[in-house]
């Protein structure tokens, strides 16, 4: 031993943020430069929602810097054939050499035009870890904005692994890119599959352990009994895919079988859609002279504008009214003495036909357990109760509704985000202390402050970034290889719509292209971060063939993955533990996020980078310095490219734009700016004072939560229950695809529905398999789900030992989750490799029995089928994404998808038999 | 006084084994081993189905049964409750780890690296090799608390002085704190909600409490947990096979019961024939190499020595001890022929057989092992099959002319004896309870303990008195017969059927509005 072996021993600050349901923050503890130990961050218990802990995620950071799979150097591919039985031959470069081949293909790129000859980008960049990518990628969103445009459209599970339709409806209806039950005061929660114990964080975790202690309800309706079910009061085990029969059914009993006054009927009238009468053709009735919606005054006995002062709307009922009705692309019509409805009595009528009884066979639910649910719901809905929250007055509705993966995407998705958001409107429970809530914005801006996207639309409604539909609006290309912009108007068109398009369809387009859209080219240059598609996505084989035909891409690798086995250039950027950059933390954040407080919080490097690794910001400055783009690179960053921006009314920090600066001076800069923006410019400390203290918070008014102050102040309405606009937009757009040539799209149009019927999903499910694969669907008895885990989602885990031996721990990982009844009628007994079919793939793993699954039902947890992630590619372990079409006909009008997928099963054979032993 | 326990609120706890890691990370503990680990249950049949997770790990008992075992007082409790142990004075013979019923104790032989090969920076970092080939376990983060105590912190409230799993949990289950203070975290909660320990009735005062519904309105206590022979889906939880103890561990029990039995035997035989002294020196040999077996198993053989520091409480130390004499008389006997010696010899084999029972029944970790019965099962299992080799050596040498009839009525009482206490043994399993692997390792037994081999020994005896003329042989068969039988047996005890106690939920926890159910003991069955 040498005379330095004495360990010098210190505490690094930093954050963990692999999942989306972070930031939280951490401590790791080093010993003679190695990161040792991860550990939970005490001085931030009294700012951090879960009293400054981080989840088992964070600990599995350790192995994974050091981890001796690690890609250490840049690599160089030598193989130009690219797939999955070609070896790559990567060869290991200096940063130079791979920085120069990179640059040199993006100055080429350049030179031929930002976008090629279909007016795509050339360039293109897939991230993932939903979204939390960004927050350690340094500066490199500055490079991409300095650079121009890019696609994003390439997905890697987006749209089928996430929230798809809740995102997009959820912003629509309540700035709610993600919606929460108000957990801290809540009393009843029903949850649709939602899994927060595995994938709400710790915030949610602790929020939510807290609620159970003083004894909230809370009952889980899912087809397997999740973490989240054990969690539960009550696990009531409903067939897959029919929640949007059960929540019909819950509507049908608050609006048929309780008297109306247990409802919130003053929250209906003044702030809800529901007053509103509806004309003849299905859009409001409008006074002629101001083009306002009409309602029926109950005191004056007339119709009047929605916004007249001093009026009692009338809730339901019909009444005979003059006015203008305005349809798709201005198409009016005058009317005169018609008859009108309410659009509540259009609800009422509307889902009349969707008894408790009714729904009983569609889920496999008992009538009165259905009955019973949503009594339960307006029980505990304290109608008419109210509180104050820093002295702001509002109503208290102690009852939520969540919706999880697989209920809240793909078809159904509508049906069950409309059905949740409009229970949680009858009972005045939207956007108030104790009800549901939303957590952020992405598609609406500005993206760091929900108050502020508060902002008035049309018809007293807030207003939405659509993307146009009208005629002489309208996108007919989208800069993006899914045509988002033209096929999704709910998908807006900020720097987030992108990913949450279609992102399937530009996987399937390069493979068959779309008819009527422009070719689907490949991009010249692709950029991969923190995602692995080939394995992520759904019909994992098509997604491995379309990369495999990419011409130049370049990945910032960690280790070898079955993407980066496809690409040119791997890239080893500095992991979670070694990187340098600060972030915004607090306020109100994705999933139950919610703060007290808001500000900033560093990531300090705990080590030195392996190998070659560079930081981020250090890749990031160089590929701008030597595309030639520092200037807007800079320029960039300075506006706030990297997460602050570094100037402001009375202070500035920015950038000088034409130098190159070092990693710690561009950090520095944002610390500086950071400390300014949150003492209004009164103090800029920089790195050193977030070197020593971790974050720095100011206080986040607990009311900014809730929406519900900013509606009322601004005297707006939520879009609840008739959907008027969509049902335009909806006809708007099938006129402009039909124009365009296409119909292709038709089934998605069907639903802009102004009151959305219920479809039996499981039938069409059926359906679309046994039309597009020509088989028999019996055949495949089994419906096949997949639930996150809190150890894999997101992280990138599956190739760390630690976490897959603590994963062990908890019951269903690694193998396929059968119910012993449906297992001993095949003969099949606890630990039988098996092989599970779709008609799209196959898959093999161990039969794990547990009695918390439907007969008819299997599960797969997590994300595997590895070929190529050393460790991950041992672990046999079974994944449902190879086995999930990539398909139109289930694709619904978000352009999402469904985990979900009928497969058979059977007792493995040969190399799946032998893969066990 | 201070007694630092752990509540874990089973409402609260969510199974993300954060607690785990964070273990891990502290302790930095080898790959694959767990000091605190959060394990899944489930009860109940589609579609009325419970599920919870129960954190688990050493209960730093109030009567620690690891700690009587341990010969060498490596494994020591401290004043305010903590079980530690000394990893300089373990020898590493896991004898607290079989003795304990809560699956807590592990021992690692080898550097590993959890990628195989050479370790990782953080892990040659803290490669600890005092830790190797000795006994591990949760520490209850003593380093910690030692620390937070000195700079005026209090454990369990200062999240620097708390142990690394309570500090990390994220949904506040684990709470630690101080059970002599009323005004405790620990003690308020265990006033007023409703909790159970684990395993209770095995009487070590378990430390960790589990709180599994809400406000106490009566004294509660949860019924027999139900036994679930063959649980779906509870193939973590359940009683495994138990590993410490592997065949060597099984040599030692054979041979020292052959040994000693045919000390024993051939001391008693000497009552009515010459001393056939030959069997004296292969008695002790036979003892010899089961102890030189079970040196080859522990972790620290150059520390075997300290074997003997724990007079007071472990039968091992005084098993150890007992061969001391039984060496040194025997040995003396057959250098001298003193029969006088040869008896003491054999007395002392008498006190090691008794001890080699002592040890089985002390060994609360493994149900097959700990009953009362285990003991005079070993005893007579013991002499039978040292009558048995007495038998064999007694024709090998010509011996069995002289001795013939009273040696096959010692054998025969020899091994009526043994029927009689496996009998009883297999009662009291059946009465009590036992993992089904056990029962299912016993009942696959072909040649053990069973009626049939026994039998078959019993009618070669009693012919061997009939036929006078093949005695020596019948005899011998007979012998080899009853030894033969008891090795099988012995193997099967130790290694076989040798299953974990395994774990129990007693209730299945309240959550949020909801009930507490029954809970289960997953593995387990009554005859």
């Amino acid at each position: 031993m040498g005379t330095s072996s004495k360990p010098v021993s210190k505490s690094v600050s930093s954050y963990c943020y692999q999942c989306v349901a972070g930031p939280d923050l951490m401590k790791v503890d080093v010993i003679d430069g190695v990161p040792v130990q991860i550990r939970p961050n005490g001085s931030a218990a009294a700012v951090h929602p879960a009293h400054g802990k981080v989840c088992v995620k964070a600990f599995g950071l350790i192995q994974k810097t050091n981890n001796p799979n690690r890609i250490q150097t840049p690599m160089i591919r030598s193989n130009p054939r690219k797939g999955r039985d070609q070896d790559p031959g990567f060869r290991p470069a200096t940063w130079d050499e791979a920085l120069d081949l990179i640059c040199g293909k993006l100055i080429d790129t350049r030179n031929k035009g930002l976008t090629d000859e279909s007016g795509f980008p050339r360039v293109a960049a897939s991230f993932g870890g939903g979204g939390t990518s960004t927050v350690y990628m340094g500066t490199f969103p500055a490079f991409l904005k300095a650079w121009g445009p890019i696609d994003m459209s390439f997905g890697s599970g987006q749209g089928v692994k996430c929230y798809h339709s809740e995102h997009l409806y959820g912003e629509f209806w309540h700035r709610a890119f993600t919606v929460s039950p108000d957990t801290p005061m809540v009393e009843l929660i029903i949850s649709f599959g939602a899994n927060v114990e595995a994938s709400g964080g710790v915030c949610g975790v602790r929020r939510h352990a807290d609620a159970r202690d003083r004894g909230v309800k809370r009952i889980q309706v899912e087809p397997h009994l999740s973490i989240t079910g054990a969690c539960s009061a009550e696990w009531v085990p409903i067939r897959p895919k029919t929640d949007p029969a059960f929540m019909f059914a819950m509507l049908h009993v608050l609006l048929h079988e309780v008297e109306r006054d247990r409802l919130d009927v003053p929250f209906l009238k003044a702030r809800s859609a529901s007053p509103y009468l509806v004309a003849p053709n299905g859009f409001y009735m409008r006074d002629p002279a101001t083009r306002k919606p009409l309602v029926w005054d109950l005191k004056s006995g007339q119709a009047v504008p929605f916004d007249t002062e001093g009026t009692d709307p009338a809730l339901d009922g019909e009444f005979v009214v003059s006015g203008v009705e305005v349809g798709p692309d201005d198409k009016t019509w005058q009317h005169e003495a018609v008859s009108c409805r309410t659009g509540f009595g259009r609800l009422v009528d509307h889902i009349a036909p969707y008894s408790p009884e009714w729904a009983s066979g569609i889920c496999d639910v008992p009538a009165g357990m259905i009955r019973k649910t949503a009594l339960e719901f307006l029980e505990h809905a304290h109608v008419g109760e109210t509180i104050e929250i820093d002295g702001c007055t509002m109503p208290f509705r102690p009852v939520a509704i969540s919706l999880g993966k697989t209920v809240s995407n793909g078809w159904g998705g509508y049906e069950c985000a409309w059905a949740r958001t409009l229970m949680a409107v009858l009972i005045g429970g939207l956007e108030v202390p104790g009800g549901t809530l939303g957590t952020t914005v992405r598609l609406n801006r500005p993206a760091d402050n929900r108050w502020s996207s508060v902002v008035p639309g049309p018809d007293g409604f807030m207003n939405y970034p659509m993307n146009p539909t009208r005629k002489g609006e309208f996108n007919e290309t989208s800069g993006s290889r899914h045509a988002h912009t033209t096929l999704i108007p709910l998908a807006a068109n900020s720097p987030w719509s992108q990913a949450l398009g279609p992102t399937h369809l530009a996987w399937m387009a390069q493979k068959q292209g779309f008819a009527h859209l422009p070719d689907p080219t490949p991009p010249d240059v692709w950029f991969v971060y923190r995602t692995n598609p080939v394995i992520s996505f759904w019909d994992t084989k098509a997604v491995g063939e379309a990369i495999a035909k990419f011409p130049f891409t370049v990945c910032f690798a960690y280790t070898m993955d079955e993407t980066n086995h496809m690409a040119d250039v791997l890239l080893p950027e500095c992991t979670d533990l070694e990187g340098l950059q600060l972030i915004r933390i607090g306020g109100s954040k994705y999933v139950e996020q919610f703060w007290e407080h808001q500000g900033f919080a560093l990531r300090d490097p705990a080590s030195n980078p392996m190998g070659e690794a560079r930081d981020f910001t250090w890749i990031a400055t160089q590929l701008a310095k030597r595309v030639g783009l520092l200037e807007e690179y800079n320029t960039a960053i300075n506006k706030g490219a990297a997460g602050v921006r570094l100037f402001g009314a009375n202070y500035d920090f920015s950038l000088e734009p034409e130098a190159e600066h070092s990693v710690e001076e561009i950090w520095d800069s944002a610390c500086r700016a950071a400390s300014a923006e949150l003492t209004d410019g009164a103090e800029s400390q920089g790195l050193e004072y977030y070197r020593q203290h971790g974050f720095r918070t100011v206080p986040f008014p607990k009311r900014r939560w809730y929406l519900y102050p900013a509606m009322a102040e601004k005297g707006l309405r939520f879009e609840l229950p008739y959907q008027e606009r969509l049902l335009r937009i909806g006809q708007e757009l099938g006129a402009r695809l039909h124009e365009m040539g296409i119909t292709w799209w038709d089934r998605q149009l069907r639903e802009y529905e102004a009151l959305p019927h219920f479809q039996d999903l499981q039938s069409l499910w059926e359906k679309a398999i046994e039309a597009q694969y020509d088989v028999k669907i019996g055949d495949y008895p089994f419906w096949l789900l997949s639930a996150r885990s809190m150890q894999y989602s997101w992280g990138g885990n599956a190739g760390i030992q630690m976490i897959h031996e603590v994963a062990a721990n908890v019951a269903g990982h690694g193998g396929v989750v059968m119910n012993p009844q449906a297992a001993a009628r095949l003969g099949l007994s606890e630990g039988d490799r098996v092989e599970v079919c779709s008609p799209v793939g196959r898959t093999d793993g161990a039969v794990i029995l547990r009695n918390g699954i439907r007969p008819d039902t299997l599960l797969m947890i997590g994300q595997f089928d590895h070929w190529k992630t050393p460790f991950a590619k041992d672990l046999k372990t079974p994944s449902m994404n190879g086995l999930v079409p990539m398909s139109l006909e289930l694709t619904d009008a978000t352009g999402s998808g469904a985990d979900l997928v009928r497969v058979a099963v059977r007792k493995a054979t040969g190399d799946a038999a032998r893969a066990g032993k | 006084m201070t007694t630092w326990a752990i509540v874990a609120d089973l409402n609260r706890c969510v199974g993300c084994q954060t607690c785990t890691s964070a273990c891990k990370h502290a302790n930095a503990t080898a790959p694959g081993v767990q000091w605190r680990k959060v394990l899944d249950f489930e009860t109940g049949e589609f579609p009325t189905v419970n599920r919870a997770f129960l954190p688990v790990g050493c209960m730093h008992c109030d009567e620690p049964s690891c700690l009587d075992a341990c010969p060498s007082t490596a494994t020591r409790k401290r004043e305010d409750g903590i079980v530690t142990i000394d990893y300089d004075l373990c020898i590493g013979c896991a004898y607290c780890a079989v003795s304990c019923p809560y699956q807590a104790r592990f021992r690692v032989d080898k550097p590993t690296a959890a990628y195989g090969g050479m370790p990782m920076r953080h892990e040659a970092k803290r490669e600890d090799p005092a830790r190797l080939g000795v006994a591990q376990k949760c520490t209850l983060c003593v380093e910690r608390i030692d620390e937070g105590l000195a700079n005026g912190l209090v454990p369990g409230v200062d999240m620097q002085a708390t142990p690394a799993c309570v500090a990390s949990c994220i949904s506040g289950a684990l709470q630690m704190g101080d059970l002599d203070d009323p005004n405790s975290n620990v003690s308020t909660l265990l006033r007023t909600k409703r909790h159970f320990r684990m395993h209770e009735e095995l009487g070590n005062g378990p430390n960790i409490y589990y709180l599994y519904d809400g406000e106490i309105d009566e004294v509660s206590t949860p019924n027999a947990v139900p036994m679930v022979a063959e649980p779906v889906g509870l193939a973590a939880v359940s009683p495994k096979r138990q590993t410490n103890w592997d065949w060597r561990a099984a040599a030692n029990f054979i041979c020292g019961g052959t040994g000693t039995g045919l000390l024993a035997t051939t001391m008693a035989a000497g009552l009515f024939a010459p001393v056939l002294w030959p069997a004296v020196l292969v008695a002790l040999a036979i003892v010899a190499s089961g102890l030189f077996c079970i040196w080859l198993e522990i972790g620290r053989p150059w520390r075997f020595l300290n074997v003997f520091l724990n007079a007071r409480f472990s039968w091992m130390t005084r098993e150890a001890m007992a061969a001391v004499p039984f060496f040194g008389f025997g040995g003396l006997s057959w250098l001298l022929g003193s029969p006088v010696l040869g008896v003491l010899g054999a007395l002392s084999g008498l006190v090691f057989l008794y001890c080699q029972g002592r040890i089985l029944r002390a060994a609360k970790g493994i149900p097959a092992w700990r009953r009362p019965a285990i003991v005079p099962l070993i005893l007579f299992t013991g002499l039978a099959e040292g009558a048995g080799v007495l038998a064999v050596l007694a024709f090998a040498t010509g011996w069995s002319a002289a001795i013939g009839t009273s040696l096959a009525a010692v054998l025969l009482v020899l091994v009526g004896l043994r029927f009689v206490m496996w009998q009883r043994y297999r009662a009291d399993l059946d009465r009590t309870g036992a993992p089904t692997g056990t029962f299912q390792a016993f009942d696959a037994m072909q040649a053990g303990l069973s009626a049939v081999p026994q039998g078959v020994v019993a009618g070669l005896v009693l012919l061997a008195t009939l036929v006078p003329t093949g005695q020596g042989l019948l005899l011998a068969l007979a012998g080899l017969g009853a030894a033969v039988t008891g090795w099988l047996f012995k193997h099967t005890l130790i290694t076989k059927a040798a299953f974990t106690q395994g774990y129990a939920i007693n209730r299945m926890p309240a959550r949020g509005a909801g009930k507490s159910s029954p809970g289960v003991q997953p593995g387990w069955r009554k005859a």
